[in-house]
């Protein structure tokens, strides 16, 4: 384990504390920690979703679900609109003797168009919600951290956190990991 | 050689072009190919705006015709002639001359272009109707292969002449007394022509006169002429008959007065108000009589006398029929050897005759032998027949087999040294054993006058482009003899000339005009106080009312009538044919006739009526002998006759008698054009002055291989459970019940109909206002193409080839759906005879129309009258439509049909309707143009639409009247009360699809299915029934 | 434990023991070693090449066809009246029918709590995607004038005219569209983990900023796990209707016409039945190829190709029992031309195709019944490729058959395919299989983030279970608010 960039350059904004771990079971009981110390600002970063960790680090539930459900029913209306205006309103015509607006021949198209309405919301609103895209981060900047999408676990808390202390910040992270605390320069 | 000059005014600038090409090399090559500048994309750029400058020309002169006043010089159409809207459709009354029989038509010209061509009303032979021949006569006029100049063919060289260079040498040609000079010429009934000829035989007295048509109806003449004394030519009537009986006849369709009788059929068995008109047929292959035929027996054309005698001995044994005694002096006939099929057939038929004393008619065909006609004459006399007889026109004249015969030998003496040929082919179509071809060799000086420089023109020195008979001037006789004029329509595009003017310049007249020569003649013969008016007055009808030949009575001539009998014995001692001796049937083709009209598209891809054959003439052979002689349908097979060899394919066709097949004449043309060269098999080669129409004896033999033929129906061999099915569909599809039980139980029709109510999920749309409907009754309808050409002409449908038909891409918008009718039970191997049903089929107009539902673009929706309406310029071209109609009336372009398309060809354009681009779906439009045509001035004047103003191309060819037209929402017009009608019926009404189109069921009228009183039953029946409808 | 024959063999029937989903001895590292490791070799192996070179040249032959057609006509195929609709249409049902298995394994499975599925399913959404790109070229090059394809959409035109939504097809174009994008929305968001190790393990520039960018600046963040799964998992729960509705949808273009063979109430079932079956198959013979080729057999384990055989079985004889149904319905519904299209079917002209149909689709499935059979590699892979036969024979039967013989015997035709039909067909698989070849090359063709979660490394025998990554139960020592 590298001990280089544990210290911060003179001069540079401190971003926070970045700390590793190896298995899960450690993060997991540090998240809790961390959390109980009552830190905000601080996050944990994972090459794959671990279940309990949400718990551990206590997020609250996304508004994603609301987000895409509006969506959905906006695509409802959208798609049966489209069809009673331009077939029934701006453009009728008399086909196979039929009414010009019948809902059982809008159905298939109205559901598609929930669904994509619905689909795109999802993405765009999970992004969004995640601040993503975002091609640089302070975090980037750590060599370990590449590591972050392979087999590594970490946890970094930020220097924007009110309760966050030089000391006293890095001396829960040591107490919590056996690895080294990385100081993350912020980007200036 | 010298660059053509050209003096004719209209022509030439538009050949101005050629002069230019005239030096260059490939204008050599093209002098030499068989079809010289047929290639239109040859010329310069400047052609097409040339052209247009001609059409401007060729408009000014049917301008001026339309003012009935000639000049022959070119007026700009920027100055606009005297009386004419551009843009207003203008209709001439003209006529088309086939085989001497003139038939009277309305061209509708549009600006200057005559685009289509219907019946005269006013014309004997054509009451408004007109077969498809003469409908697509009108392409022949367009057609880019036709000659363009004129051609002296020397010492193997070939040089481009004009006019003048002819004149210059004509005055030599024809110097003399006519010794060594012949002219050949095909029939006419023209006046004109025959002043004209009288003036050149007085001009030359010694030259010799021929005339020959291949397909005629001499030996109907010569019968006359065997019992009467002097040819006679019958006028048979069947609107008051009770009965029809023909042997090998087809008064239907194969008559010069086919359009009258076939109308006068159709009003004779019109349940409610006919006469019934039981019809009887004998004939060796189905003719579209047969088809229609109450009672029919198939039996080798060298078989008919037989039945013909049989039924004069049953008339005469049981009927107590006083036949002369010279007739009644035969004994023979009953001794044949006889089928118990024709008996049955002879006995019913003796018997209905007997009944039908003075409303019988017998009918004999142009193929059965002059003694047959003579005995069927005398029969026809006893019986007090419906058959009228008038003088023949020419009664001097040999018959053209002896006319050709006697020309050949000459030419083979080497005493004709000048031949004029005035139209004609007769190197292709002469008897083969006549060799005319090579006696035309012999022939010093050789000159053809001919639409094409085709087979005979290519064996003589001269070659005259011939005027169409749009072109020209000249005039006529129908087969009554009615007075027929014929006014050009147009300029002669490719400067060509009519016979009569050839002729009068051989005779050195002072005038050489066809309109000149015309006029000249009729102020001879009419003794019109005021000429002009006179003049004017027949060229606006046509025709001159009252000019028919007298009728005569003709008086049996005892003498002669034994002549006929022992004529007629000799027949009837004929030994049968075979399968291995079969007699072969030489026909004029359907469509293409003699095979003058092999370069016709539109007659060429037109589905022959029995067999939906394009493209090719087939051998038809009875599904028994083709299983005798072990050959397939599709088969090669190789027919021999008196040395003669030629291959054809087969068609076996049900309900064609055994031992006796049927081929086409016409076919297996080398110098027709383009579109005509080497389709089919030339039967010519079969044909002899002995035997023109039936060989007996020939021997055929399959040859193992198979050849496509082009069907638009029936597109693949049948497999058992489709023959099963396809068998069972036919009685929903085409109803027809015997006019007996119809009587009996009006609702016959509806008898097999069962399928739950047909109820919509929503609430229907209401229909105000006009709404367009159709019926089309199968009791009269008779399967003879006629609505399928006037469609093809009305509404610009590409002619596809017979690859594309192949592919099953025809495009006809209406079709004539057949079916046949065989015992149930039988397999499709064990099928030898067969009833015909014909079905018009074409966009019936679905007011819920499936097609219209599924289509993504809306390219196809319902107007506010109901027409089922095709968007051309929105369809993508799914064809998702065409999936979903249940009658497959739709049609795809699937590539750009009209790309390859001569410049001439789309002058015939109908520019009131679009020319639909590649990819685009099309279909019947219930020819919406016409509809526009009347409603938009109708509602300018604020007025209604009067029921049959409006009337569709199909509709208005129908020489049956077949189809009905009009408004379903005016009770009182005709295909609302045709709709009220119990034999009305709507196919598949099932899927709820409601047509807008319905059919009236088929009656069959048949002896034996009848009462023993109830034969009497229908007239008594019709009267009352007329009365209640009245 | 009952002890593996070869230590790769994860199958067996023991419901006491759950089968290992990743074999041999790999830890997350490895893992990322063996996927990555496809994407990071300087140059692509020589098979690859090869297949590479064969499938694009055949993607040249599908233009050249395309091309061809747009200049000349439709009439260059063997369409006709009656038979309007043939290879084009068949071809479009087919690859669409491919594309079911993708979505079904990555959002079915998933709301199924299959864990077996992360280690196919990124391979199978792929080949999903490249199926509906094949699938939509077909519409589009079928019909007449295709420069005037865009009709089909609403968008305002000269003619100031609409598409005409009582249509099928029209149906089609928005159920495909969709289809089309929320399945590469799934795909790509499932991917963003895996680009962003890619990214981090880059070596070169070049790949650092096109996988940087293409990860969209991924930080494993866990608040941002937390939103990812909730996406994947609605995108899951959306993308599973819609596989149904769009198979459903394209059985409308039959179902809801009139043509005897074509109107039937069945089809939306039978149709996603046998768009799932074509699915797996194409799955299948895809993905055992490329597990041997890449060396992936411990992640795409002997289990995974066993259980998409099972699947098989089950829509086959689904399949199957659509086909008798069909029979039963045209012999009872008492309509003779429904019944007369079903006995032509069987015994018409086309009777060839349909038997092939039957043996390729109902008989040769049945062999899973044995679990030796199953588990034979070669077998399942002749299998596979034989019931693709078989289901491209499906829909020729149902377009073609139907349309030969409608209701007038007069119009009754023969469909014969050109040579352009057959080459565009075969074309179109050049396509495919070049898409699905460069796929393999430059993007992980297996989901690492997702595998991970499934290893024994991550806890995975205890119970309870929430979400996606298959992580069961709570952490000693934490209670949770």
């Amino acid at each position: 384990m590298s001990t280089e960039n544990t210290t911060l350059k003179d001069g540079a904004a401190l971003y926070g504390y970045l700390v590793a771990f190896d298995k899960v079971d450690e993060l997991l009981v540090a998240a809790a920690k961390v959390r109980d110390a009552g830190y905000k600002k601080w996050d944990a970063h994972t090459p794959f979703v671990i279940h309990g960790l949400d718990a551990a680090m206590g997020v609250k539930k996304t508004v994603l679900p609301y987000i895409v459900f509006l969506a959905g029913l906006t695509g409802t209306a959208a798609g049966i609109l489209l069809q009673w205006w331009t077939n029934a309103v701006d453009y009728p015509f008399l086909i196979s003797g039929k009414p010009l607006f019948s809902l059982p021949a809008n159905i298939p198209v109205a559901f598609e168009t929930t669904i994509l309405f619905a689909a795109i919301s999802a993405l765009v609103g999970m992004l969004a919600l995640n601040g993503l895209p975002q091609l640089s981060h302070p975090l980037f900047s750590s060599r370990s951290f590449k590591r972050v999408t392979d087999d590594r676990f970490f946890i970094s808390i930020e220097a924007r956190d009110p309760l966050f202390d030089t000391a006293k910040t890095r001396e829960l992270l040591e107490s919590v990991s056996d690895q080294p605390v990385e100081e993350i320069e912020d980007l200036s | 050689m010298p660059p053509m000059k050209n003096n004719n005014e209209t022509g030439l600038t538009y050949w101005q072009s050629l002069d230019e090409l005239a030096s260059t090399p490939e204008f050599q090559e093209a002098v030499q190919r068989e079809f010289p500048g047929d290639d239109w994309d040859r010329l310069p750029p400047a052609t097409r705006r040339q052209f247009l400058k001609v059409m401007g020309a060729s408009l000014a002169m049917a301008g001026l015709t339309a003012c009935r006043w000639p000049k022959e010089e070119i007026v700009p159409f920027a100055h606009r002639p005297e009386g004419r809207t551009p843009g207003v459709p203008e209709h001439f009354a003209t006529s088309m001359e086939l085989g001497g029989i003139a038939l009277g038509m309305l061209v509708t010209s549009f600006d200057g272009r005559p685009i289509k061509a219907e019946g005269n009303r006013l014309h004997p032979d054509s009451l408004g109707a007109l077969t498809a021949i003469a409908q697509a006569d009108i392409l022949q006029l367009y057609d880019p292969d036709r000659s363009r100049r004129l051609l002296l063919r020397e010492g193997g060289q070939q040089y481009v002449k004009g006019w003048s260079d002819f004149e210059a040498v004509a005055a030599e040609y024809f110097a003399g007394d006519g010794t060594g000079v012949a002219v050949l010429t095909g029939g006419s009934s023209s006046p004109t022509r025959a002043m004209v000829r009288d003036q050149f035989l007085k001009a030359h007295p010694e030259a010799g006169w021929y005339e020959y048509e291949p397909i005629s109806r001499d030996n109907e003449r010569e019968g006359t002429r065997l019992v009467f004394g002097t040819p006679l030519r019958a006028q048979p009537k069947v609107d008051a008959a009770g009965v029809i009986a023909c042997f090998d006849a087809d008064p239907l369709f194969d008559h010069p007065s086919s359009l009258r009788l076939a109308r006068e059929f159709a009003a004779a068995r019109h349940p409610e108000t006919g006469a019934g008109a039981r019809l009887f047929v004998t004939e060796s292959s189905f003719s579209l009589t047969g088809v229609r035929a109450d009672h029919r027996v198939a039996v080798p054309s060298s078989r008919v006398p037989v039945v013909l005698a049989r039924v004069a001995h049953l008339l005469v044994a049981e009927h107590h029929l006083e036949l002369p005694a010279a007739a009644a002096g035969y004994a023979g006939a009953a001794g044949q050897e006889i089928s118990e099929q024709e008996i049955d057939f002879a006995k019913l038929l003796a018997a209905d005759l007997a009944g039908h004393r003075g409303s019988g008619v017998i009918l004999v065909g142009p193929r059965q032998e002059p003694a047959v006609h003579a005995f069927a004459a005398v029969l026809n006399q006893v019986l007090g027949s419906t058959l009228e007889y008038t003088a023949d026109p020419d009664p001097d004249r040999p018959s053209h087999i002896e006319a050709i015969g006697e020309l050949a030998a000459a030419m083979a003496s080497g005493s004709v040294k000048t031949l004029l040929i005035l139209g004609g082919n007769p190197a292709y179509d002469a008897p083969a054993d006549l060799q005319f071809k090579d006696h035309l060799a012999n022939v010093p000086l050789s000159i053809h006058l001919s639409l094409y420089d085709d087979e005979t023109s290519q064996h003589c020195t001269w070659h005259l482009p011939q005027a169409h008979g749009l072109e020209a001037w000249g005039d006529g006789a129908a087969w009554d003899g009615t007075l027929t004029m014929r006014q050009p329509l147009i300029a002669p595009l490719y400067d060509g000339r009519s016979a009569s003017e050839v002729l009068a310049l051989a005779a050195g007249l002072r005038v050489t005009s066809g309109y000149e020569l015309v006029r000249e003649n009729l102020r001879e013969s009419a003794s019109a106080v005021d000429f002009e008016g006179f003049w004017r007055r027949i060229l606006h009808d046509g025709t001159v009312e009252g000019t028919a030949w007298d009728i005569v009575q003709p008086r049996l001539d005892p003498g002669r009538l034994a002549v006929a009998v022992d004529g007629l014995r000799s027949l009837l001692d004929a030994d049968l044919p075979s399968a291995d001796r079969p007699e072969v049937v030489l026909t004029a083709d359907s469509r293409i006739w003699d095979g003058r009209f092999a370069n016709n598209g539109w007659l060429q891809e037109l589905p022959e009526a029995l067999t939906k054959v394009t493209w090719d003439n087939a051998l038809l052979v009875s599904p028994a002998t083709a299983r005798e002689l072990r050959i397939d349908d599709g088969e090669i097979v190789e027919i021999e006759s008196e040395g003669a060899t030629i291959e054809t394919p087969v068609f076996v066709l049900p309900g064609q008698a055994r031992a006796s097949m049927t081929l086409a004449l016409g076919y297996g043309r080398m110098a027709a054009g383009q579109v005509g060269n080497e389709v089919g098999v030339d039967a010519y080669r079969l044909r002899t002055t002995k035997a023109p129409h039936v060989i007996s004896g020939a021997t055929v033999r399959g040859t193992g291989r198979s050849y496509s033929l082009a069907t638009t129906q029936d597109h693949f061999a049948i497999d058992t459970s489709g023959f099963k099915e396809r068998n069972r569909r036919v009685g929903e599809l085409v109803r027809e019940a015997s006019l007996d039980a119809y009587l009996a139980n009006p609702e016959v029709f509806h008898d097999h109909e069962h399928y739950p109510p047909l109820i919509s999920l929503w609430k229907d749309h209401e229909y105000e206002g006009e709404q367009w409907g159709m019926a089309i009754d199968l009791n009269t309808c008779i399967g003879c193409n006629a609505c399928v050409v006037a469609c093809q002409a009305e509404n610009n449908i590409p002619v596809v080839g017979r690859e594309q038909v192949l592919n099953q891409r025809e495009m006809q918008w209406i079709r004539l759906d057949r079916y046949f009718k065989t015992e149930p039970g039988l397999g499709s191997d064990e099928i030898d005879n067969a009833e015909v049903v014909f079905q018009p089929m074409t966009c019936v107009h679905c007011e819920n129309a499936p097609c219209e539902q599924v289509c993504p673009v809306a390219a196809t929706q319902h107007t506010t009258d109901g027409l089922n309406a095709m968007i051309y310029n929105r369809c993508v071209g799914t064809r998702y439509c065409s999936n979903n109609c249940p009658f497959k009336v739709r049609r795809f372009n699937f590539f750009n049909y009209h790309k390859d398309l001569a410049e001439t060809s789309k002058m015939q354009f109908n520019p009131e309707v679009t020319v639909r681009a590649r990819g685009v779906m099309e279909k019947c439009t219930f020819c919406v143009q016409r509809i526009e045509a009347v409603r938009l001035p109708a509602r300018n004047d604020n007025r209604p639409i009067a029921d049959g103003e409006i009337v569709p191309a199909c509709a208005q060819t129908c020489p049956t009247q077949a189809i009905t037209f009009g408004n379903l929402n005016d009770p009182k017009s005709l295909v609302s009360k045709s709709r009220e009608e119990k034999r009305s019926y709507a196919m598949l009404a099932e899927l709820n699809i409601r047509p807008r189109a319905h059919y009236l069921g088929r009656l069959s009228n048949r002896a034996d299915d009848a009462g023993p009183d109830a034969r009497g039953v229908p007239h008594g029946e019709a009267e009352s029934h007329g009365k209640e409808t009245a | 434990m009952s002890t593996p024959v070869s230590y790769l063999d994860n199958t067996g029937d023991d419901p006491a023991v759950r089968a290992r989903l990743v074999v041999g001895d790999n830890d997350f590292h490895s893992v990322t070693e063996k996927v990555c490791g496809i994407v990071e070799q300087p140059k692509p192996p020589k098979f690859w090449w090869v297949a590479f070179a064969a499938s694009s040249s055949l993607t040249l032959v599908l233009f050249a066809c395309i091309g061809y057609l747009v200049t000349t006509g439709i009439g260059v195929w063997g369409l006709q009246v009656p038979v309007g609709w043939g290879y084009a249409i068949v071809n479009f049902v087919f690859w669409v029918g491919i594309g079911h298995a993708g979505t079904l394994i990555s959002a079915i499975l998933f709301l199924l709590r299959q864990r077996w599925r992360t280690s196919i399913n990124r391979f199978a959404e792929a080949m999903t995607i490249f199926a509906v790109v094949c699938a939509g070229i077909f519409p589009g090059i079928h019909v007449g004038r295709i420069w005037f394809a865009y009709w089909l959409f609403p968008i305002p035109n000269q003619m100031s005219m609409w598409p005409n939504f009582r249509s099928p097809l029209l149906w089609d174009v928005f159920a495909v569209g969709t289809y089309a994008t929320v399945s590469l929305l799934f795909w790509y968001m499932g991917m963003i983990p895996d680009l962003a190790s890619i990214r981090d393990r880059a070596t070169t520039k070049l790949r650092f900023y096109i996988y940087g960018v293409l990860s969209l600046g991924w930080r494993s963040s866990n608040r941002h796990w937390h939103r990812f799964e909730f996406a994947y998992l609605l995108l899951a729960s959306l993308a599973t209707p819609l596989v149904l509705s769009v198979h459903s949808v394209v059985s409308f273009d039959f179902a809801v016409s009139i043509m005897p063979g074509w109107h039937t109430t069945i089809f939306p079932p039978y149709f996603v039945a046998g768009a799932i079956f074509s699915g797996f198959a194409m799955v299948v013979t895809l993905i055992i190829p490329t597990r041997k080729f890449f060396g992936l057999e411990e992640i795409i384990t002997a289990r995974h190709l066993e259980n998409m055989a099972k699947i098989m079985l089950a829509t086959g004889m689904m399949v199957g029992l659509a086909y008798s149904t069909e029979f039963f319905v045209a012999w009872y519904s008492g309509n003779t031309y429904e019944a007369f299209t079903f006995l032509n079917r069987a015994f018409g002209p086309y009777a060839w195709a349909y038997w092939t149909m039957v043996t390729c689709n109902v008989l040769v499935p049945q062999i899973f019944w044995f679990r030796k059979l199953r588990n034979k590699t070669l077998v399942l892979w002749v299998a596979s490729i034989l019931i693709n036969v078989g289901m491209w024979f499906e829909r020729f039967v149902i377009v073609v058959s139907s349309l030969s013989r409608d209701y007038l015997p007069t119009s009754w035709g023969y469909y014969r395919p050109t040579a352009i039909d057959v080459l565009t067909f075969v074309g179109s698989f050049g396509l495919f299989f070049t898409l699905f070849l460069l796929f393999v090359r430059f993007l992980p063709m297996v989901g690492m983030a997702e595998v991970k979660g499934v290893m024994p490394q991550a806890h995975l025998d205890r119970p309870g279970h929430r979400g996606h990554g298959d992580y069961h139960g709570d952490i000693a020592g934490v209670e949770v608010v």
